[in-house]
């Protein structure tokens, strides 16, 4: 019984949000400002059972774990960023937060650069090497920007700019398949779960 | 006015109604069609069936284990829920070690619904010795864990969803670090993967594989280029993919049959699994759906071609008339 109410409430609300297809109205409205609340409503009581009770009171106050008084109080630091005088406190744990972003740095530069360039700087042995290989070079040199891209220099940089086009509507098939399949899956919902019409 | 013209000043919600009729059809009246399985899906099929145990190993004694994240909520559920279902299909038909965790407080219920969605058809499927429910942990933690589990998983994740002391499970029993728990499977609507390339596999070695949006697609071929992701299911068309396989080899009732072959995969008798009523709509939702999006391709490509034409058409009569 519950999963057919929740069923017609889900399908229902599908129905308000693709009602703004035809135009702007109170249902849609309705149907978004439900999604916001919902989904604060779920976030909250969800962190404070996953997260303080876990890993504050119950080590705190239960274990007697006094050691974590310390990030308890530069967490509630954060707190002051609503104080126009003592916003400043509240920069203790941004830093913190940051030291641990420049923790990653090294790894980052390994995975997201190094062996990325490595990548690229493989022996060209057959059509697809010798395809990545013009594409990067050209693509590299269209975003020089010293020298001005005219005469054959020209000429090579308008190669990088065909593979950049080519990039971008591969990506945008891609956005196209990845909305399509939104609105597949929605319609899915409707005629399988909803009017059981597909099994 | 000529046809042209009118077309050009065409409302566009009837573009929409010809684009919801165009997918409403096709998911009606199912046809079949043809499942053409590529390179990274794959890679990653084979991987995770490596991780089964052999014919006289015992599932528990395995020392090699599949991790699936689910790093999205419910707005991506359509391409990344089936790629899910598939995946945890295919490590309960081979009783190979998965775990299950997430980073998003929405994304919680979503991995109880795969995992409940898959079990109900595999009764000898127990938690805690066969598949783990990690749970959500929040995403602060995320680095810890992650670098955590590289040396001690039980000792990262501590309790699972159930509130079970990790160490204390059955299915740990081998199972120590990124060396046994050797794939991660990301699945998210952004590059959520990149932090497990960074730290679990740049630092660990571990394997890393991607199941992405179709948007995102394109911004993992760099990775899968280089190898450092192991492979990558893309969109409602890979989970389609993973489908297939499944099907075709880990649920094949040839006990003979269930290893990866090119041959067995061009077998014709596997292209009706859309119409076959043997085989449960929630394990072929993601071939049904991609009979909907080949009919919306097309009517996208006409109206796009119908566009240009109209457009040049206009343009070369405005220059006529001077």
């Amino acid at each position: 019984m519950f999963e057919i109410v929740s069923n017609w409430v889900a399908a229902f609300l599908t129905l308000c949000i693709f009602s703004f297809l035809y135009k702007d109205n109170p249902f849609y409205r309705f149907a978004e400002y439900l999604f916001v609340g919902v989904t604060a409503g779920y976030t909250i009581p969800l962190t404070w059972e996953q997260a303080f009770i876990p890993y504050v009171y119950r080590p705190l106050f239960l274990q007697h774990k006094f050691v974590l008084l310390i990030p308890a109080i530069i967490g509630i630091l954060y707190i002051f960023t609503f104080n126009r005088k003592l916003n400043w406190l509240s920069r203790f744990p941004i830093a913190f937060g940051m030291g641990i972003v420049g923790m990653g740095v090294p790894l980052s530069m390994h995975a997201s650069v190094l062996v990325q360039m490595h990548g690229a700087m493989i022996p060209i042995e057959n059509i697809n090497t010798l395809l990545v290989f013009i594409g990067t070079v050209t693509i590299l040199l269209y975003f020089y920007f010293s020298k001005a891209h005219t005469g054959t220099y020209g000429k090579v940089v308008k190669i990088g700019i065909w593979y950049m086009m080519i990039g971008f509507g591969a990506s945008f098939g891609y956005t196209v398949m990845a909305r399509i399949s939104l609105l597949i899956g929605r319609i899915q919902f409707l005629v399988a779960d909803v009017l059981h019409i597909i099994k | 006015m000529n046809l042209f013209e009118r077309l050009q000043k065409l409302d566009r919600r009837w573009i929409f109604l010809v684009v919801a009729v165009a997918i409403i059809l096709p998911l009606i009246f199912p046809f079949n069609s043809k499942t053409y399985t590529t390179d990274p899906t794959e890679k990653l099929y084979r991987l995770i069936d490596s991780y089964a145990p052999g014919p006289h190993e015992k599932a528990i004694e395995k020392d090699k284990a599949v991790l699936m994240v689910f790093t999205h909520d419910a707005s991506t559920m359509p391409e990344l829920f089936p790629m899910e279902v598939a995946i945890l299909r295919h490590c309960f038909e081979r009783k190979i070690k998965v775990f299950t965790m997430t980073f998003i407080p929405s994304a919680a219920p979503i991995m109880d619904y795969a995992i409940n969605t898959v079990k109900e058809e595999f009764p000898e499927i127990k938690s805690g010795e066969h598949y783990v429910n990690f749970g959500y942990k929040i995403g602060a933690l995320a680095l810890p864990i992650v670098l955590g589990m590289g040396e001690d998983i039980a000792e990262a994740v501590d309790i699972d969803a159930e509130g079970r002391k990790v160490s204390s499970l059955p299915i740990m029993k081998n199972v120590k670090n990124y060396n046994e728990m050797n794939l991660i499977m990301d699945f998210s609507g952004s590059s959520a993967g990149g932090m497990w390339i960074t730290y679990a596999r740049s630092k660990y070695g571990a394997n890393v594989g991607v199941g992405v949006t179709a948007v995102m697609a394109a911004d993992e071929y760099p990775y899968l280029q280089t190898g450092q992701i192991t492979g990558m299911l893309a969109g409602l068309k890979g989970a389609a993919e993973y489908e297939k396989l499944v099907d075709v080899f880990a649920s094949n009732p040839d006990p003979a049959k269930r290893e990866f072959s090119r041959e067995l995969l061009k077998d014709p008798k596997w292209d009706d699994a859309i119409t076959n009523q043997n085989i449960q709509y929630k394990f072929k939702q993601a071939r049904i759906g991609m009979n909907a999006q080949s009919v919306a391709h097309i009517m996208i490509i006409v109206f796009i071609l119908i566009g240009n034409i109209g457009y040049f058409i206009t343009k070369y009569k405005q220059k006529q008339q001077g």
